[in-house]
């Protein structure tokens, strides 16, 4: 069980739950109809507000051609990648997973000696399309079991280092005056994977958290405080640092999250698909941010990058029913996702990457589930994709104290990759380091 | 805001070189530093030399209240600005002289039994359950041994409570230690505990034992103004720290490098200043530096006592002998100079600046007061280049806003510990070991807007969304809705005797090696009970919204009709002033609300009286008949939606 997840958010909500004890129950009013009421209410934004939204950059280039974009999924907790890229035929996994273990008769065959757990069907079709790279064994060297380490190292990429940026952040920084909603994250807090010196992510849970709370009669008056001085006003600087541009710096983010709330709601809780996600709920939270994401990219919004999130991966216990169901969420949400972006005409410009902070402990533990361990497989997925087996599973046969395989395959090989082919980014300048990309991409 | 026109950079770099230069002769004459610049930009930016007394204005207390404390209410900066510049600076920096603050103490819960009790870190659970195996008891606990699959279960559910109980605890202590700042009488006390925090980045994360994070901060309130190498040598002997950084993993010839490098790249040095050679060595000096219960303890036979090669110097070294050495490096007063300058002051003090700085703290014999003193004096700090330079943080902003109003309780609505960790900064958790980058890292469009409605709940907290759900439900997201339903129906019946899985194999000494890891007990089944213990046997804090009455602090500034009220209320929270458009939009806004109406009333003033008299504030939900109190918040709120309010 993740201590850490657990832990953590029982806390959070300890003295929300304490605040209005009672006050659930009374009204029969989840907080989502009251923030839902509240969005409702809010899309009657004054004039003021409205006016400032500024003429962003569209996605596409005056030739017509758009940006590549690069979706990044997280699977937190760690997600068992012996149970979802299964050796079938090794020994040592049929042996030490007496309970956990999955059979040819059920694996969907990627060749021989592998196969995928059988939730993965969408995830299955595209692989025998070419449109589904799996690289093997992915880690770093001496690879950390802790949540709170292992996630911060992959979402920094750079292991060991106490770095502030993520090199999703880093990439951002590499940009010449970014368009302010080139980078989106969605969940709860900024994932440490978008945070930047200088291009701050937009985040979100739900588009509505964008939104300035406030009477309505004032929001005109709100839209004034945060419009740019006028240009004689503005004193003359030879200082990147003076009071006054750090002034226009906040300013200029108030005007972002102004026009960011009202394109990023008017994108999401208007768009409509035919195409099923899957099961949405608060748990299953993949299919829900990959729909919103298709619909920033269906409005036309000039993303680059985007950074999702779903968590329950922790199987520390009963792990052969929740693992089925997650990966049933997982696979329902990206294959929904591809089939929204190919009715939009956007598959072309759309990458995903799907990773989790560490594989799991080869021998399964006493109460059905598995611990922490190392190695995991890393996906890439989309129509620019080459499709295939890559890196090297991890060797079974050579475990280390804790009964963990060594990985393969640094991670970063697979962030050049994508730095390098897709998102045209010096791969060496965000890493600090060469890492030898893979042949993942059919355009590098 | 205005800066001379002739502060170009290049003229900048020239008194810094004429300032070095100056120190240099200074230095071979062995007279002290004159770091006198006559040719200074007027406005003080770049110089190190006191503000004279003659210069000194309520803004400059007012600012200096805020960076070195957490601001305040209107009356406590009239106290000292009345003290003028170097006692103003003394009161607040040489606080042990000041009496000890009446702050409340911390209302732990008493979920931990004793004070030597040691709680499990993650992934060291196997000796509770070796114990349990041979003892029969084992975390408070005590099991039937050896009668059937699941003989261990409650040990699991006790280690389970213990890690909930925990993070719950620290929650309540972190908004605790907020409460600490909002009531202390010694602000910068609390302010350089906070600054040593992010500095010396410890997470409760990792360390599960919020007493020790608490004990941390002791040191960090005792030693944070006292000498650096008093501090440092706490800090490598704490046991947070040492729990957190693997100093208990370091033991001879095993070393575990990780304090050893941090020391040396983010405490004291660094990057550049040593080699690996040197973390390494360091690390040896370090070993058998671990604890015993929850307290510091040296074993002798995990010392390394072989020679170490550090910094140049060969010996048998101890882990006194490195910090020693550390200190004799001039780079070490340059690093904490720099820290506490960007902290402090701003982000972006020039080298010769912080070269002056540090050489105070160096002759000083590294004393941080000494330091500190000269900071907050000099005529940089009270330059425009300073002021309204610096990015509140999120604990500061929370702060400081309770404070500016007054307030002489910790409001629970909105709840500290969750309102600063969405703005990106709770407290015994920083991100990583290097602590949170602040400056401009603060801001994004998201905690922006979340710091905007910080300040909206404060004042209409009604407005708070309701929670999704009930606390326990968390534990749904990790073990699955139909294991947590299950539970949940034996809940009711009170019966958990049908576990949900319970392998039988999983069972005897044969297996006690698994069962930290898992093994004869359901984990499920322990996080669920360990999580309902935990909620049914911490302490309930009953969160209630602040008592505020604007109407009677823009009544006690003199204001009587809207112009006046605006600037009452920009002048009691704003340090940096906001634009004339901006102004007048606010006045505007008032007077529209106003519709005609007087600000005042001759009785409402009177009834303001009474209740300003009898110390008595109205609350939010106290009765406004004429709708006033209701337009200030409203008013107020813009005024703390302004970009400038982020800043100080």
């Amino acid at each position: 069980v993740s201590h850490y997840d657990a832990a953590h958010t029982c806390s959070d909500s300890h003295d929300d739950a304490c605040a209005h004890a009672g006050s659930d129950a009374k009204h029969g009013l989840s907080r989502r109809d009251v923030l839902r009421c509240g969005a409702v209410v809010g899309l009657g934004l004054g004039s003021g507000v409205a006016s400032l939204v500024p003429a962003f950059a569209q996605a596409r280039a005056p030739d017509g051609t758009r940006s590549p974009v690069l979706v990044v999924v997280e699977l937190a907790g760690g997600n068992d990648g012996l149970n979802t890229v299964v050796p079938h035929r090794h020994d040592v996994y049929r042996k030490l997973r007496p309970t956990l273990r999955l059979g040819r008769d059920v694996l969907r065959p990627l060749d021989d000696a592998r196969g995928l757990h059988p939730a993965l069907a969408g995830l299955h079709a595209r692989f025998e399309r070419g449109e589904l790279a799996i690289v093997e064994g992915c880690g770093y060297p001496d690879p950390v079991r802790s949540h709170f380490s292992a996630q911060e190292f992959w979402h920094t990429a750079r292991p060991h280092i106490a770095e502030p940026y993520g090199w999703l952040g880093r990439v951002a920084d590499t940009w010449t005056d970014p368009d302010p909603l080139s980078v989106i994250a969605i969940g709860a807090a900024p994932p440490r994977a978008v945070a930047a010196a200088s291009h701050a992510a937009v985040c979100f849970g739900a588009p509505d958290q964008l939104e300035r709370r406030g009477a309505r009669d004032t929001r005109d008056v709100y839209g004034r405080l945060i419009e740019d001085d006028a240009p004689a006003a503005a004193a003359p600087s030879d200082d990147a640092s003076t009071p006054r541009d750090i002034a226009s710096f906040v300013r200029e983010t108030a005007q972002v999250a102004s026009a960011a709330s009202v394109r990023i709601r008017a994108a999401v809780e208007h768009y409509e698909t035919a195409v099923s996600y899957g099961i949405e709920t608060e748990a299953a939270s993949l299919g829900r941010d990959l729909r919103g994401i298709a619909a920033l990219l269906a409005a036309d919004l000039p993303l680059r990058v985007a950074h999702v999130s779903m968590g329950g991966f922790d199987s520390h216990a009963r792990q052969l029913q929740s693992h089925q169901l997650q990966l049933g969420y997982v696979d329902d949400a990206l294959f929904g996702f591809a089939r929204d972006l190919a009715r939009l005409g956007r598959d072309q410009d759309v990458v995903v990457l799907v990773f989790t902070e560490f594989g799991r402990r080869v021998a399964e533990n006493g109460s059905g589930g598995t611990d922490h361990g190392t190695a995991t497989p890393v996906f890439v997925l989309g129509a620019p994709v080459r499709g295939g087996l890559y890196g090297a599973a991890p060797s079974l046969d050579a475990l280390d104290a804790a009964g963990d395989p060594a990985p393969t395959t640094d991670f970063r090989r697979v962030y050049a990759t994508l730095l390098d082919g897709w998102l045209d980014t010096d791969s060496v300048a965000v890493l600090g380091a060469d890492h030898a990309p893979l042949p993942l991409l059919r355009r590098a | 805001l205005g800066r001379p026109s002739g502060s170009t950079s290049g003229g900048r770099l020239r008194l810094a070189a004429a300032g070095i230069a100056a120190a240099a002769i200074a230095t071979l004459l062995g007279a002290p530093p004159a770091h006198a610049q006559r040719d200074a930009p007027r406005d003080g930016r770049d110089d190190p030399t006191p503000l004279a007394a003659a210069d000194w204005t309520r803004a400059h207390a007012a600012h200096l209240l805020e960076r070195a404390g957490f601001g305040g209410t209107p009356a406590e900066i009239d106290a000292l600005a009345a003290l003028g510049p170097v006692a103003a600076v003394r009161t607040l920096v040489r606080y042990p002289a000041q009496p000890a603050p009446n702050l409340p103490i911390f209302d732990a819960s008493g979920v931990f039994p004793s004070d030597d009790f040691v709680p499990p870190p993650p992934g060291a659970a196997r000796p509770h359950f070796v114990r349990a195996f041979f003892r029969g008891e084992a975390l408070g606990a005590s099991v039937e041994r050896r009668t059937g699959p699941g003989w261990a279960q409650p040990i699991a559910d006790q280690l389970l409570f213990f890690v909930v109980a925990d993070a719950i605890e620290s929650a309540r202590a972190a908004a605790w230690q907020g409460e600490r700042m909002l009531l202390t009488t010694r602000p910068l006390e609390e302010k350089l505990a906070l600054f040593w925090h992010g500095h010396f980045a410890t997470s409760n994360q990792k360390v599960r034992d919020h007493r020790k994070m608490l004990a941390q901060w002791d040191l960090f309130r005792a030693r944070g103004n006292a000498r650096l190498r008093d501090l440092v040598l706490g800090v490598a002997r704490d046991p947070a720290m040492l729990l957190y950084l693997d100093g208990v993993e370091n033991v001879r010839g095993a070393p575990n490098e990780n304090f050893a490098r941090e020391l040396l790249e983010l405490f004291t040095l660094g990057v550049g200043q040593y080699t690996q050679d040197d973390v390494s060595e360091a690390a040896r000096a370090f070993t058998g530096w671990g604890l015993d219960g929850n307290a510091f303890h040296r074993a002798w036979w995990r010392h390394d006592k072989g020679r170490k090669t550090f910094l140049g110097r060969t010996a048998r070294l101890d882990g006194t002998d490195v910090i020693d050495r550390i200190l004799e490096e001039p780079a070490c007063a340059r690093f904490i100079a720099a820290k506490l300058y960007t902290f402090f002051v701003r982000p972006d003090p020039s080298p010769a600046l912080i070269e002056s700085h540090a050489r105070t703290f160096r002759e000083s014999g590294h004393d941080i007061a000494v330091l500190l003193e000269a900071m907050l004096l000099s005529r940089d700090f009270y330059s425009d280049a300073t002021r309204g330079a610096h990015v509140k943080g999120p604990v500061e902003l929370v702060v400081s806003t309770y404070r500016k109003m007054g307030l002489e309780t910790m409001p629970g609505i909105p709840g500290f510990t969750p309102t600063t960790q969405s703005l990106g900064q709770r407290l015994y958790a920083p991100p990583n070991v290097a602590g949170w980058p602040g400056d401009r890292v603060w801001i994004t469009p998201a905690t922006l807007v979340l710091r905007q409605n910080f300040a909206r709940y404060v004042l209409f907290p009604q407005e708070r969304p309701l929670p999704r759900r009930r606390p326990i439900e968390l534990v749904a997201d990790i073990v699955g809705r139909d294991a947590f339903e299950q539970m949940e129906a034996m809940a009711r019946r009170g019966d958990f005797s049908g576990a949900p899985t319970m392998p039988e194999r999983a069972s005897g000494l044969a297996r006690v090696g698994a069962v930290g890891e898992g093994g004869a007990v359901d984990l499920a089944r322990a996080l669920y009970n360990g999580a309902r213990k935990a909620l049914r046997e911490t302490r309930l804090d009953v969160p209630l919204p602040a008592e505020l009455s604007v109407s009677a602090w823009v009544r006690s500034a003199g204001a009587h009709d809207a112009e006046t009220a605006v600037d009452a209320l920009a002048s009691r929270f704003l340090s940096v002033p906001m634009r004339t458009s901006d102004r007048a939009a606010l006045i505007a806004q008032l007077e529209r609300s106003l519709a005609g109406r007087a600000l005042f009333s001759d009785d409402a003033d009177e009834a303001d009286d009474a209740e300003e008299r009898d110390g008595v504030k109205k609350g939010v939900d106290v009765a406004d008949e004429d709708g006033m109190e209701r337009m200030l918040r409203e008013v107020l709120h813009l005024v703390l939606s302004l970009p400038e309010y982020q800043l100080s």
